[in-house]
């Protein structure tokens, strides 16, 4: 029941997101040049064609890192709601499950893995 | 069938008020935000539309809205528009559990100033806060811009090391209050006389520290930071395209985080009735903007950092402390009953 106004909700905001993006076509002025789609880089030239390249490899072990922390972390929601009914049984459960994420994160750590990637370019 | 008409109108109007609410006070924080910052540094703001300038954000989003249609060369054009709504649709869904005051009753009927009072509100916060990031990294990727790309994958760095810390942070609360219902969270502040800032100071200045960050404001605006990559992600956007992302990120964003930030630690709309009948409500949005004049304060005081401090700071000073904190909290509750 409370998901409908959720979902009504969605659907007026998605609505609207399209009129907004459109706005500029129906009230804007629309003379072509030449240069008006050129991206912009500083007023010179482009290097590349695309700037859709490869990334360093810094951020993909920011994503691998998100996708371990974030996870336990939802583990732990259904737990802390329902921590006053768990007695003894959560609590040493969850201080297990604790210290295990701690050691992955000391891991982590030990492998440098929470270190800001990019200055292993300047070597 | 009555019952299923009346339904239908509350939440039609209520869709109508969060609507009128956030797109009408995002366009005016863009005005506050300026002559705060104006006076903060000694010069006036806008001054020169309307008194006080007070007709400005109408005339800012006239002129965005007129501006010419331009699509760069080479962007992913599904890409490009998607990232757009991507921005501002989860900002505003944010909004949906917001609980603006008390339950109140109208015709018998008993109405909650919330658009879905769900039961795991708490979660759907992080669930759509997520979600944003997806509207900056499909802008960076879609304009085919250096400038874009390196901006919006800051971001994601930026949003992917502060999620987890904020997971942790508000963990300690749902642990207190015993649920993740708005509700049920500002019910129990209420009952209990204490803010859960007493018990939890650690937990809310980690946070303040994610609001921040989540939201793009100094000191964590590597993903702008003028001086470098001019505004980074949205530097192809132009017109009312470009106009949505500031919108969304500095003023919608900022705000329900500061209304989340006020349900779990400030005790949502509680306080003395001094005001009569709104009593509530009027607490509420004292609280929240007192939160969010915090949060320009420091904007517009504090220096940038570098993307390697701030990424670095989250993993390891901020995550253990929030461990730390959690297991703290537990034994708290544990055995005090």
């Amino acid at each position: 029941m409370a998901y409908i106004g959720l979902l009504s909700l969605l659907a007026v905001m998605l609505g609207l997101s399209v009129i907004l993006i459109s706005l500029n076509w129906l009230l804007g002025p629309k003379k072509k040049e030449p240069y008006k789609t050129y991206p912009y880089e500083c007023g010179v030239p482009l290097y590349d064609d695309t700037a859709q390249t490869t990334f360093h490899q810094g951020y993909y072990i920011l994503g691998l890192l998100l996708l371990l922390f974030d996870i336990e972390v939802a583990y732990l929601f259904p737990w802390a709601v329902v921590y006053n009914f768990l007695g003894v049984f959560g609590f040493i459960e969850v201080f297990l499950f604790l210290v295990i994420l701690t050691l992955g994160l000391v891991y982590a750590w030990k492998k440098e893995a929470l270190d800001w990637q990019f200055d292993l370019e300047s070597l | 069938m009555n019952d299923m008409i009346f339904t239908a109108i509350v939440i039609a109007v209520k869709i109508l008020v969060v609507l009128a609410v956030t797109l009408g006070l995002g366009a005016y924080l863009t005005w506050y935000e300026r002559k705060f910052a104006g006076h903060l540094q000694a010069r006036r703001g806008p001054t020169v539309v309307g008194p006080f300038g007070l007709l400005q954000p109408l005339a800012d989003g006239l002129k965005l809205m007129t501006k010419a249609p331009i699509l760069p060369k080479g962007i992913d054009t599904k890409l490009y528009y998607m990232a757009i709504m991507m921005a501002l649709v989860p900002a505003i869904m944010l909004f949906a559990v917001v609980p603006f005051g008390p339950s109140f009753k109208i015709m018998g009927h008993e109405v909650k100033p919330i658009v879905a009072n769900l039961n795991i509100a708490i979660l759907y916060v992080f669930a759509m806060g997520s979600m944003a990031a997806y509207g900056t990294l499909f802008a960076g990727w879609a304009s085919n811009s250096k400038y874009a790309f390196i901006g919006s994958l800051r971001k994601a760095a930026l949003i992917v090391s502060y999620e987890v810390v904020l997971g942790f942070a508000a963990l300690s609360v749902i642990l207190l209050a015993g649920s993740m219902n708005v509700f049920d969270i500002v019910d129990s502040q209420i009952k209990s006389g204490i803010w859960y800032i007493v018990y939890q100071p650690i937990s809310f200045v980690l946070f303040l520290f994610c609001l921040l960050a989540e939201s793009g404001r100094v000191p964590f605006d590597i993903q702008e930071a003028e001086a470098e990559l001019v505004t980074g992600y949205n530097v192809e956007y132009g017109g009312m395209k470009f106009g949505i992302f500031p919108l969304a990120e500095w003023y919608l964003n900022v705000l329900a985080l500061c209304a989340i930030a006020t349900v779990l630690y400030f005790g949502g709309w509680s306080g003395p009735h001094i005001f009569g009948p709104f009593s509530g409500f009027i607490w509420f949005l004292v609280k929240t903007f007192g939160l969010l004049f915090f949060v320009l304060w420091v904007h517009w005081t504090l220096p940038r950092y570098q993307a390697k401090d701030v990424v670095e700071f989250a993993w390891k000073y901020l995550l253990p402390i929030s461990i730390v904190n959690l297991v703290a909290t537990a034994f708290f509750v544990y055995f005090k009953g």
